[in-house]
């Protein structure tokens, strides 16, 4: 089975910092994939390369067999790659249901001519993205919100919604960016529960960035470690957390600690 | 009534005299003649209105929570409550002490200013009386001042003939003054949702039966003021200084405009179709009724209508601050003068003899100019879209503002393709089945009826596109953008395709409203499409509800038509404008008639959600925190 993304010897680079090092991977379709690593290692900029906002110096990115390199991020989402964002970033002054209509934009048709003269097809076509949006609204869990300007959501809704408008584009890979980020363990759970649901009823395939172990460790089936922009480990969970060089990149070299724990007793 | 807050409303009453007392010694009694007083008295009233209001705000109690229904179904451009069902806006009924607090400051501070200005022109008339000449040292206040203010003929002054009576009305009048303020304040704060404001009074006053009462009055305002200048005819007023016509034009603005609040104040549904048709009508019967001067103007205000709503779509809906919008006007002007006008350059007799098209004049009547000039303006979008692409905020703001002098120049520049500064003359006039206003008297129709006419239609059409592509995946594509233009692109928004539709619609409309007006002025000249024409087109849709296309129309009614009015007062024409778009700003900085994800931006964003902490009781209470007392206080604002 070939995968539904492959990335492949990616590379990003800012001035001197090389934010991504040559960084492969493979996600199958229909996984949920952890992408984890200390802050700064670049995790947020492999999303920002896969989704068309970056655009690596080396490297290629195939998705369902084409390369994504060099689309704009309107096509990238067209082809149907869509994501949250970690500082969350709704069109704030929108209600809930708009921001998802926004999030269908690509999958409707209707020209402005027919919009301006209000055609029966213009017309279903309006009814059935909105159809669509308020149950894309309840599969999140946020049904009877439709209405409430995004920016007056709860924090832990706001995320939700981030992940239903991405749902808008009718993604086949959903990348998540810290979706859990700042919840409490209630909504942490309700995340994590949605996540499962997006895979089993909707088949999407999701990519997520998280911090939180306990998440990362439940939902993912494979999990990726970057650290300094360069994967260092990869494979199940247990695997990872067994891993001495993903231990070191979170908490230091071992030799460290002892020594700083000697020079403190003495 | 605590010593505190009478201090407060005595001093409220010293800082309105303070002011009118400037318009005073700058002699405006002396101008506006025989209305000075009233004139005086209400502006008095704004102070302690805006007094009162600000105090409240320190108030609990102001319940003012539209909730998610405020703002739920459509997207902005509707105009109106959005969700009647769940309003009940008259639940809470301040209690009777605080209404009664309201009225005796408001009374207190009036009676204030009141006494302040019977003092002042008495002493003056006092001393004028006996002989003394005090223009040394106010040289304006010269008796024609003070007798306009006490209400007496210059002449009864120098005799030393006025009543007492006349001082005591001075008081009364502007104690009168302050108890409307209080009452108008009292009622605004007990406000659920903005349509009601002018039910409020009534409601506070009586109970809820006479809000439909008080609303229907509402509604039907403008329809009696177009009554009355349709079959009566106006009375010699004088006001300002002005003539008749131009009493009348005030009231037609007044008409239009409340009619706009009419068709907000109503209901939707069968009640808002019905107000809507009666307001078309009416409007519609406008260029029948006004003579040459008043048509021309209104003419101009609904040529600026569609300017600000092309402009509108730039800079309210896709959030592109356009600073040149003036040269797609130009465009559209210039392209109907060259088709249209006697003058033919050698450039483009020559493209004729290419085309093998005889070179008559005109070349093109006005309806298939039309869209000639609608493609060129767009065309021209198109071309400044591109280039400015990638650009934000000030930098497109610049590089717009740049485009707009650019094609001035070029229409100056260019003598031989544009006749520079001689302008193109004698542009012709749009006819209609062979008709056209020059050859036949066309009815009941002025020349300039006819463009006002021309240029309502157009705009209702440019409005009605508006709105609906506003309404469409094009309008939310448009927002989104406004909001965040790199999330929009990676929610699938085409940002190529979506700001150069915003550009190019925009442009169309000017182009349309450039058209119509080069027919308006038959002669054009590049310095009519100076940068003040962008500036003017901007800040109509600034005051009047940047995105709410009701909005637009009232912008372009105050900003293009009060200034017209005020010619009576000439001198102070600007000082009066600007002092007006400044309470503007203070008292409503949304516009005047917002649409609703504005006021979202310019209030507190919680002010208006179902979480915001809005403390709901009706009492009294003095709130604790400062952070509340914010909160209050925005609401206020939304009440307003």
């Amino acid at each position: 089975m070939t995968a539904l993304l492959s990335v492949q010897r990616v590379t990003k680079v800012f001035g001197g910092l090389t934010a991504v090092d040559g960084v492969d991977l493979d996600i199958e379709e229909r996984s949920i994939t952890s992408l984890i690593g200390p802050n700064g290692a670049g995790k947020t900029t492999l999303f920002n390369c896969l989704t068309g906002l970056h655009r690596p110096e080396v490297g290629e990115i195939l998705f369902s067999g084409s390369s994504l390199i060099g689309l704009r991020p309107d096509e990238i989402t067209d082809r149907g790659v869509a994501r949250t964002y970690q500082n969350i970033r709704l069109f704030g002054r929108m209600t809930a249901l708009e921001n998802v209509l926004v999030g269908q934009h690509l999958r409707l048709e209707a020209s402005h001519w027919s919009a301006v003269l209000r055609t029966a097809r213009q017309q279903s076509e309006e009814r059935a993205a909105r159809e669509l949006a308020r149950d894309l609204l309840d599969f999140v869990g946020l049904s009877g919100r439709e209405g409430v300007v995004s920016t007056n959501l709860p924090y832990g809704d706001q995320r939700l919604l981030e992940v239903a408008r991405a749902l808008g584009s009718r993604p086949r890979l959903l990348l998540l960016d810290e979706p859990a980020a700042g919840m409490n363990p209630s909504e942490t759970d309700r995340m994590m529960d949605l996540v499962h649901r997006l895979r089993d009823e909707k088949g999407i395939t999701v990519f997520l960035i998280e911090h939180d172990m306990k998440v990362v460790m439940s939902i993912s089936e494979s999990v990726a470690v970057l650290d300094y922009g360069e994967k260092i480990a990869e494979g199940t969970p247990e695997e990872v957390r067994a891993n001495a060089r993903v231990v070191e990149a979170y908490l230091g070299p071992e030799v460290e600690v002892q020594e700083a724990t000697e020079s403190a007793s003495h | 009534m605590p010593v505190e807050s009478a201090t407060r409303a005595v001093r409220t009453g010293l800082v309105a005299f303070a002011f009118l007392a400037y318009l005073i010694f700058i002699g405006v009694p002396g101008k506006i003649g025989g209305s000075a007083l009233p004139v005086l008295a209400l502006i008095s009233a704004l102070f302690i209105w805006l007094a009162l209001r600000r105090e409240s705000a320190a108030l609990s109690g102001t319940a003012v929570d539209p909730g998610p229904g405020a703002y739920q179904k459509k997207p902005g451009w509707e105009i109106g409550p959005r969700d009647t069902s769940d309003a009940s806006p008259f639940v809470d009924h301040l209690p009777f002490s605080v209404v009664t607090g309201f009225v005796l400051k408001g009374v207190l501070a009036g009676c204030t200013t009141g006494l302040l200005i019977a003092v002042l022109s008495g002493v003056s008339a006092t001393a004028m009386g006996n002989g003394v000449s005090i223009q040394p040292v106010f040289d304006k206040i010269v008796p024609v001042n003070v007798a306009a203010l006490i209400g007496v003929s210059p002449g009864q002054i120098a005799q030393a003939e006025v009543p007492l009576l006349r001082f005591v009305l001075q008081v009364l009048f502007f104690a009168g003054a302050g108890l409307l303020a209080a009452l108008v304040a009292a009622a605004a704060r007990s406000s659920q949702s903005q349509a009601e404001q002018l039910a409020r009074l009534t409601t506070r006053l009586s109970g809820p039966t006479t809000v439909n009462v008080a609303r229907y009055a509402g509604v039907a305002l403008p329809f009696l003021l177009l009554a009355y200048i349709a079959w009566l005819g106006l009375p010699g007023v004088s006001v300002f200084g002005s003539n008749e016509g131009t009493i009348r034009l005030l009231i037609t603005l007044i008409a239009t405009g409340s009619g706009l609040f009419a068709l907000r104040l109503s209901l939707p549904g069968r009640e808002r179709t019905v107000v809507g048709v009666l307001l078309g009508l009416g409007v519609l019967a406008m260029p029948f009724i006004l003579d040459q001067f008043q048509n021309s103007v209104m003419g101009l205000v609904f040529i600026f209508v569609m300017m600000g709503l092309g402009l509108n779509i730039v800079v309210g809906y896709a959030g592109l601050l356009d600073l040149g919008y003036v040269a797609f006007f130009a465009i559209g002007a210039y392209t109907y003068a060259f088709l249209s006008a006697p003058f033919s350059s050698p450039y483009v007799s020559s493209l004729l003899l290419l085309l093998g098209v005889a070179p008559e004049s005109p070349l093109l009547g006005y309806w298939m100019a039309l869209p000639v000039a609608m493609l060129t303006a767009a065309a021209g979008g198109i071309l400044l879209g591109i280039p400015v692409l990638r650009m934000r905020g000030d930098y497109l703001a610049i590089v717009t503002l740049g485009f707009g002098e650019i094609i001035r120049l070029f229409m100056l520049n260019l003598g031989e393709l544009t006749n520079g500064p001689r302008g193109i003359l004698e542009i012709s006039q749009p006819a209609l089945f062979g008709l056209s206003p020059s050859s036949v008297t066309f009815g009941l129709l002025s020349s300039q009826g006819w463009i006002f006419l021309l240029a309502l239609v157009s705009s209702a059409l440019v409005a009605f596109v508006a709105i609906r592509l506003n309404d469409s995946r094009l309008g939310r594509a448009w927002f989104a953008m406004q909001e965040d233009e790199d999330v929009a692109e990676a929610t699938g928004v085409h940002l190529v395709r979506t700001k150069l539709l915003a550009f190019a619609i925009g442009a169309t409309f000017a182009g349309m409203a450039g058209q119509l007006y080069a027919a308006r002025q038959i002669n054009i000249f590049p310095e009519n499409f100076s940068l003040f024409v962008s500036i003017d087109a901007l800040a109509l849709i600034i005051v009047g509800g940047i995105g709410s296309p009701a909005g637009i129309v009232l912008g372009a009614l105050a900003l293009k038509g009060l200034p017209e009015v005020l010619r009576g007062v000439d001198e102070y024409r600007i000082v009066t404008f600007a002092a007006l778009l400044v309470i503007m700003m203070i008292v409503r900085p949304a516009g005047i008639l917002p649409s609703a994800r504005r006021r979202i931006q310019i209030n507190d964003p919680n002010e208006m959600g179902p979480d915001s902490k809005i403390v709901s009781d009706g009492e009294a209470e003095v709130v604790q925190t400062a952070g509340v007392a914010k909160n209050a206080a925005n609401g206020q604002e939304e009440a307003m």
